[in-house]
């Protein structure tokens, strides 16, 4: 008999005080508190304080904090040197991979402190407007440190202030997406930093398994199969065409929620106030997705997940639909570096088991002898 | 409620084919079904990895065609050449290592793992290993020979001298024992990045990442930087006694699977006495002394030797420095990360476990910034 449990569903791989996700109830905590109460209410520099030191910041902790994530902005000569040595068309995921495995480089192998995770959370906007403007053929612009983190990065990404509504809308963005429990790339983090590792090496691995289209790499195909679907009125053909060629309904379906996902919930209205065109289409294509999906298995808690309207929020903001995922890293590289924190402070090396589904053991035969 | 297994101890995370460490036996296999001791001798690298790639063992054209395919891909591209210049001279092999794959597979689109692309990262392993070596050294960059094998022309990127055949051999030996090693953390964590779809370079990177650690791959290192200390055989009973003492642990002794002598540290060991005469005699004598301290402290543990403790001294009698001993030993295992990473994607679902609350009760109301 297989004791395989396929994706480790229901499996605990580690206790953690960071964030829980309670699918029954629609619910996300961070800390103690429901995440309704901080997405627009803190900054996401609040919120990282909370999620690496457990409470929330005083005046005097919330001023020091940001003077070093501003002081923290600029990247190192080496990590300039490769950011440019990358082709312009590269994906911007592969960008941030690579040039935060160069920010993060220390010359000697230091245990993962706050210090370090303020550092590289800090380097992450910094990195991708950089990116941007060399895509555009436009001089990177320098960090400004009178400004926020989510000002910041679109202050470098345009090179002009964005609206107060714009940056609020921002950071409300990364206040919610800033942890969400095990996830793929988090406790990817985790299993890295359980092998006594760097804290570059668990973020740069995180930010791969965040690439993936199952996990992460999801928000802008929303809004592709929007722009293929085009109208309101064409939704119900599209879409049920679409099934039967097996595509698959972009924004819908989640390992843990069996209710609303409470960060969709928040981005809904955000866009419904934002991005009204958007509104206007998306909730038609929710409400046909959700009843096809509901036709199709009506045992299946289907609900639309957190990507659907992130991705008309993030495009009121302005972001290209290429940093939608690489934004997504900006804001989680908080969660990730708190986990790492939580779990080298009581670690044991994560290494699970597998079981062996190949032939009985057998001699090899001598290469002149096989073919 | 289900139960939380700290480190996922006893949890099966996937099934595989790739390889099995029946660590009740003491049995290391490799896909087909082979035993460690029997592939050693008749496989080098490149068939070995052909091994795990394809789960069989190559004919004379195949092999041909697969030593063919790397040699043509050792050549890093723009992209990686541009990583590599930009990082410091004095950057740790390994953090090159993660930075150069990283850049390497730098792409426009996200693909879909694939051999040739599993061929291609392995190929390209020696030529950023070599070249952080002779960075470091303040020296030049040597160019890949097309007509050497893995091995011989990882010493040849490092030195730029012709290899010895001795060296050759037992070079090749490490990187045949150290391919693949069921779902040990590197090649978890690989196939945890696979399971979002993600790209082969991700999955490597994060695994190159994973195996830095010194209680993964950094372990070798240890093992070597303990026998440095140690010195002599004569000082072995006495610095280990009062390493004990202090409550030092020994590297290169005590692995979560095994029960009894790891094979591969077995092939080792017999491979050091001519691999490296000198270190040998202090090493074998470190482990008898370190072995019976163990015993003495825990009757109960099995406390076997290691891979990493025989590695450190056959990886040296081959000419290696112990600081690049984990980027060797990623040079090896980067063959069953991606041959682990190839498997999964017949049956890709999202590995995504739970975690257990452990903080404040939920619903607490966050206090207004003035009033903290």
């Amino acid at each position: 008999m297989s004791n395989y449990i396929p994706g480790l569903e229901g499996i605990i791989a580690a206790q953690t005080r960071i964030s829980m996700v309670d699918g029954e109830n629609g619910r996300l905590v961070y800390h103690g508190y429901v995440i309704a109460d901080l997405a627009e209410e803190m900054s996401f520099e609040e919120v990282a304080h909370l999620l690496w030191h457990g409470r929330l910041p005083t005046r005097a902790e919330l001023d020091a904090l940001t003077l070093e994530l501003a002081g923290s902005r600029a990247l190192t000569p080496a990590a300039t040197a490769t950011l440019e040595a990358l082709p312009t068309d590269t994906d911007p995921m592969d960008v941030l991979r690579s040039v935060v495995s160069v920010q993060g480089v220390e010359h000697r192998l230091e245990k993962p402190t706050v210090a370090l995770a303020i550092h590289l959370t800090a380097s992450f906007p910094t990195i991708l407007a950089a990116f941007h403007r060399r895509q555009q053929g436009q001089p990177a612009i320098k960090p400004r440190a009178d400004l926020g983190h989510a000002a910041n990065y679109l202050y470098m990404m345009n090179g002009k202030e964005s609206s107060p509504e714009i940056v609020r809308a921002l950071n409300t963005y990364l206040v919610l997406l800033a942890d969400h429990g095990m996830n793929a790339s988090t406790f990817t983090a985790r299993v890295i930093a359980s092998t006594d590792s760097d804290l570059a090496s668990c973020v740069v691995g995180a930010i791969g398994a965040l690439k993936g289209p199952a996990h992460g790499g999801a928000p802008s195909a929303v809004i592709e199969q929007l722009e293929q679907i085009g109208t309101a009125e064409n939704a119900e053909r599209w879409m049920r065409e679409a099934r039967t060629r097996k595509v698959k309904f972009m924004g819908f379906g989640h390992r843990v929620y069996r209710v609303y996902d409470p960060r969709a919930k928040i981005l809904k209205a955000m866009c419904e106030r934002m991005n009204p065109k958007f509104y206007a289409l998306a909730t038609k294509v929710e409400e046909v997705a959700l009843r096809i999906l509901h036709e199709e298995h009506p045992e299946r808690p289907q609900s639309t997940n957190v990507e659907f309207y992130s991705a008309g929020v993030l495009q009121a903001i302005g972001l290209p639909k290429q940093y939608f995922t690489p934004t997504f890293a900006v804001s989680r590289a908080a969660g990730w570096t708190a986990h790492v924190l939580e779990q080298v402070a009581n670690n044991r090396i994560i290494r699970p088991q597998s079981e062996y589904i190949g032939p009985e053991p057998r001699k090899p035969v001598p290469l002149a002898e096989r073919g | 409620m289900a139960e939380f297994s700290p480190g996922l101890e006893g949890v099966v995370a996937a099934e595989t084919a790739v390889s099995e460490v029946d660590g009740a036996g003491g049995r290391l296999i490799y896909r087909g079904g082979y035993l460690i001791e029997d592939i050693v001798p008749v496989a080098g690298y490149e068939e070995a990895a052909y091994l795990l790639w394809h789960g069989e063992l190559p004919a004379e054209s195949e092999l041909a065609a697969l030593r063919r395919q790397m040699s043509n891909a050792r050549s890093l591209n723009k992209s990686g050449r541009g990583a590599l210049v930009a990082l410091d001279q004095q950057t740790n092999a390994m953090d090159v290592l993660r930075t150069v794959v990283s850049a390497q597979g730098a792409s426009k689109t996200l693909n879909k793992p694939t051999l040739d692309e599993a061929i291609a990262l392995t190929a390209v392993f020696p030529t950023i290993v070599g070249a952080a070596h002779r960075r470091r050294q303040g020296k030049d960059v040597v160019e890949p020979r097309a007509d050497l094998g893995h091995a011989a022309n990882l010493l040849w990127m490092m030195s730029g001298e012709e290899p010895k055949s001795d060296q050759v051999h037992w070079l090749d030996s490490y990187l045949v024992l150290l391919a693949d090693h069921g779902l040990n953390a590197s090649t978890f964590a690989a196939r945890v990045v696979a399971s979002t779809g993600s790209d082969l370079t991700s999955c490597v990177v994060g695994a190159i990442a994973a195996l830095k650690g010194p209680a993964h791959g950094g372990a070798t290192f240890a093992a070597r930087t303990m026998l440095d200390k140690i010195g002599t055989a004569e000082n072995a009973e006495r610095w280990l006694t009062e390493a004990h003492a202090r409550h030092e642990r020994f590297s290169g002794f005590g692995h979560r699977v095994y029960r009894t002598y790891d094979p591969r540290a077995k092939i080792l060991r017999e491979m050091a006495k001519t691999a490296s005469p000198e270190l040998y005699k202090t090493a074998a004598r470190t482990e008898e002394v370190a072995l019976k301290i163990l015993h003495d402290a825990h009757p109960d543990r099995p406390n076997a030797t290691n891979v990493d403790f025989w590695a450190s001294v056959v990886l040296t009698g081959a000419g290696i420095p112990k600081e690049l001993f984990t980027s060797i030993f990623a040079t090896s295992r980067v063959s069953g990360w991606t041959a682990h990473v190839l498997e999964s994607l017949s049956d890709l679902r999202l590995i995504r476990p739970a975690s257990r609350w452990t903080g404040p009760e939920p619903g607490r109301k966050p206090a207004q910034l003035a009033k903290r």
